[in-house]
């Protein structure tokens, strides 16, 4: 009688077992916090700010250390600013808002108050603020928002067009535009608009401009303008659709990711020159990369990518990516860390 | 020595009695020990492989629980197409399948595909929901409201009678379904064309009201979706030049980034596929069979994968019925859909 108890309860422990050990094969698929994994795989100068999972962190030599933000939202897309603090976007569910913080992550100030919809409850009085980058002067501030748009009900149009505004002070985004800021350009309707603003050292702005084929797709070009509202000018073609641009610290070599149109990507280079941009050079071909950044002195570029047999994103450099024969890539951060790969590392000095 | 022989005499037959009984009992306890293990795995077993048992039972037309007592498709035969090298053709439907429907869906999503295991080709023909079609009924109506009336059987029926292809196998997956076995799978990564944007995205799976609005917004570029921001996704259509091209066009983007997923699937994960997917689910393939979808899925190269999506001039808006609606320039479809799919009748 004891032995047949003894056996009944192994079977209930072995059952047990069993599904405690499917529920921790489950736990162990998850893919790792940064903070939680190995020291980084390559190590940089200077400190690298990235995101995951609506977190900032900071890699920095042999340490990986979690920005300590504010909880609520996911803070994204870091950009580095002249006095060592940074520009980063939280992102809500129906809207974001632009804040300038400390490297350690305080709160300096707050740019913008987007989440209109809580004082009016409509919703479509919301507001997107993305790819916010600092001026040459550093003092100006440039990023896409999608403003202005049709009153609510009137029209589903929400679009994505570039504006520059001072970096002191609060950003008044409203349905009408931003108050006190620039508007430099017109999205093309129903596609997206234009996003990711790169201001150049000369005052002209590099983005991504998303258009209507008429052929039945939505294609992306680099385009480049002079002046706020200037005709923009393609120096790619749609045919190639690139974006993600970023420049180098010498003004002049520009990272991009152009699918062809395709499920895959190539990480490529190019010298602008003047309003022209040289025949591009492939540093990866047929990846899932996004979101190319330089490093400070602009020999190193980084970019986020998913082509490992893992597909997670990792954070990868290529070392000389702006001389002819650039280094092979390498990945910087754990096989198990799964970035997000639409926000592009920030990479200071110090 | 005598005591002890004769006590060993005496005692011999009862030991021999005692260690017979011994015997048996270790025998008997051992049995009854394997016995269960043996019963314990197999209860593990099945608890495990439970939702695929009852996914299969369902799809060999022993239970229907999903979709208001649908007409079932006829059971297959064991995986002749898919054992074979032959082409097969699959209807993928898709429906909004929220609270607000009460059960009557139409299905928003419909691609039909080809899938070639000897050459590793895979065709995909979006048909676009508002394409005015003649229904299984014999009513002309849009192409969305076949599964409406008849569910998959009349789905597959208007398919086949008007484009004129043969439709060998189909799968159904609701809003929710898609969701799941997206999470299960860990997200998929995938290229998104451009920025997409909706203002007025139906919130019907946040919980609230199902006629709630809320706003989107889906990146460009590479990235890691969730099965809550794919179906963002493959759903918004307000903010976009293309509307329901576009979003046909991202469906199938989907569905290949799905592939990529299949090369790290087994057919010991499909029974925790099928549990998350519950009764958002339907389809006539056996679980033999879409396991072996699995390997010639993730074998297809992305090169070998045709998309085709049927924009003007193969369809041109009009109003009919006081409606938004597709008309179908049957001249130019039809020899379309004949030669990429090729056993068409």
């Amino acid at each position: 009688m004891k032995r047949t108890l003894v056996i009944i309860a192994l079977m209930v422990a072995s059952c047990a077992a069993a599904n405690r050990t499917l529920a921790v094969l489950q736990t162990h698929t998850d893919t790792g916090s940064l903070v939680d994994t190995t020291s980084p795989q390559v190590i940089l100068p200077g400190t690298i700010f990235v995101s995951q999972e609506g977190a900032i962190y900071a890699i920095h030599d042999r340490s990986v250390g979690r920005l300590a933000l504010p909880s609520g939202g996911a803070w994204i897309q870091p950009r580095p600013l002249p006095d060592g603090s940074l520009l980063v976007v939280r992102r809500f569910d129906e809207y974001s808002d632009l804040y300038r913080v400390s490297a350690s992550g305080k709160v300096l100030n707050r740019l913008t108050n987007d989440g209109q919809s809580s004082t009016n409850g409509t919703l479509q009085l919301d507001h997107w603020i993305l790819w916010a980058g600092v001026g040459p002067d550093g003092a100006t501030v440039y990023f896409a928002t999608d403003s202005p748009k049709p009153a609510p009900r009137q029209s589903y149009e929400v679009d994505f067009s570039l504006w520059s505004a001072p970096l002191s002070g609060s950003i008044a985004v409203g349905d009408d535009g931003v108050a006190g800021g620039t508007r430099w350009s017109v999205p093309d309707a129903y596609t997206g608009g234009d996003i990711e603003p790169v201001p150049l050292p000369d005052g002209d702005l590099l983005y991504a401009s998303y258009a209507n084929s008429g052929k039945g797709q939505v294609q992306s070009v680099l385009g480049l303008q002079t002046a706020p509202m200037s005709r923009m000018v393609s120096l790619t073609s749609p045919a190639q659709d690139c974006g993600s641009p970023a420049v180098a610290a010498d003004g002049v070599t520009v990272a991009m990711v152009c699918s062809n149109g395709g499920q895959m990507a190539d990480l490529e280079v190019a010298t602008l020159e003047g309003s022209t941009l040289s025949a591009p050079r492939v540093l990866v071909a047929n990846c899932l990369c996004n979101s190319p950044s330089w490093s400070p002195t602009g020999a190193n570029l980084l970019y986020m990518d998913a082509s490992d047999v893992d597909g997670n994103f990792g954070l990868w450099s290529i070392a000389g990516a702006t001389n002819l024969h650039p280094g092979s890539p390498r990945r910087v951060t754990d096989a198990s860390v799964d970035l997000d790969a639409t926000s592009a590392a920030a990479w200071v000095s110090g | 020595m005598p005591r002890s022989r004769d006590f060993r005499a005496r005692a011999a037959p009862r030991r021999r009695r005692a260690s017979r009984q011994n015997g048996r009992r270790r025998v008997a306890g051992r049995a009854l020990i394997v016995v269960g293990f043996a019963l314990s795995i197999l209860t593990g077993v099945v608890l495990y492989f439970l939702p695929a048992i009852q996914v299969a039972l369902r799809d060999t037309g022993q239970a229907n629980t999903s979709l208001g007592g649908d007409p079932q498709l006829q059971p297959v035969s064991a995986s002749e197409h898919l054992s074979s090298t032959s082409p097969f053709t699959l209807l993928l439907l898709g429906s909004d399948s929220d609270s607000k429907f009460h059960g009557d869906y139409l299905t928003q999503s419909m691609i039909l595909t080809r899938v070639d295991p000897v050459n590793r080709h895979v065709t995909m023909l979006s048909i676009p929901r508002d394409l005015w079609v003649r229904l299984c009924n014999g009513r002309n109506g849009k192409i969305d409201q076949a599964f409406l009336h008849g569910g998959a059987q009349c789905a597959i029926q208007t398919v086949e009678n008007d484009l004129r292809v043969h439709v060998d196998y189909y799968a159904w997956i609701g809003l929710q379904g898609l969701v799941s076995v997206l999470d299960d799978l860990g997200g998929i990564n995938v290229i998104a064309n451009n920025p997409v944007m909706d203002d007025y995205y139906p919130a019907d799976l946040s919980g609230g009201s199902p006629f709630d609005y809320e706003r989107i917004l889906v990146l460009p570029g590479a990235q890691h979706m969730s099965g809550t921001l794919a179906l963002e996704y493959v759903r918004a259509r307000h903010d976009d030049a293309y509307g329901d091209f576009a979003r046909s066009q991202r469906q199938q983007q989907i569905l290949i980034a799905l592939r990529a997923k299949t090369k790290h699937i087994s057919i010991a994960d499909i029974p925790d596929l099928a549990a998350s997917l519950g009764s958002d689910f339907q389809t006539d393939m056996s679980i033999g069979q879409v396991s072996g979808l699995l390997p010639i899925a993730g074998s297809v190269p992305l090169g070998a994968i045709t998309q085709v999506v049927l924009l003007p001039p193969y369809t041109i808006s009009e109003y009919v019925g006081g409606q938004d609606a597709l008309m179908p320039d049957w001249a130019l479809i039809r020899p379309e859909v004949a030669k990429y799919f090729p056993a068409a009748v």
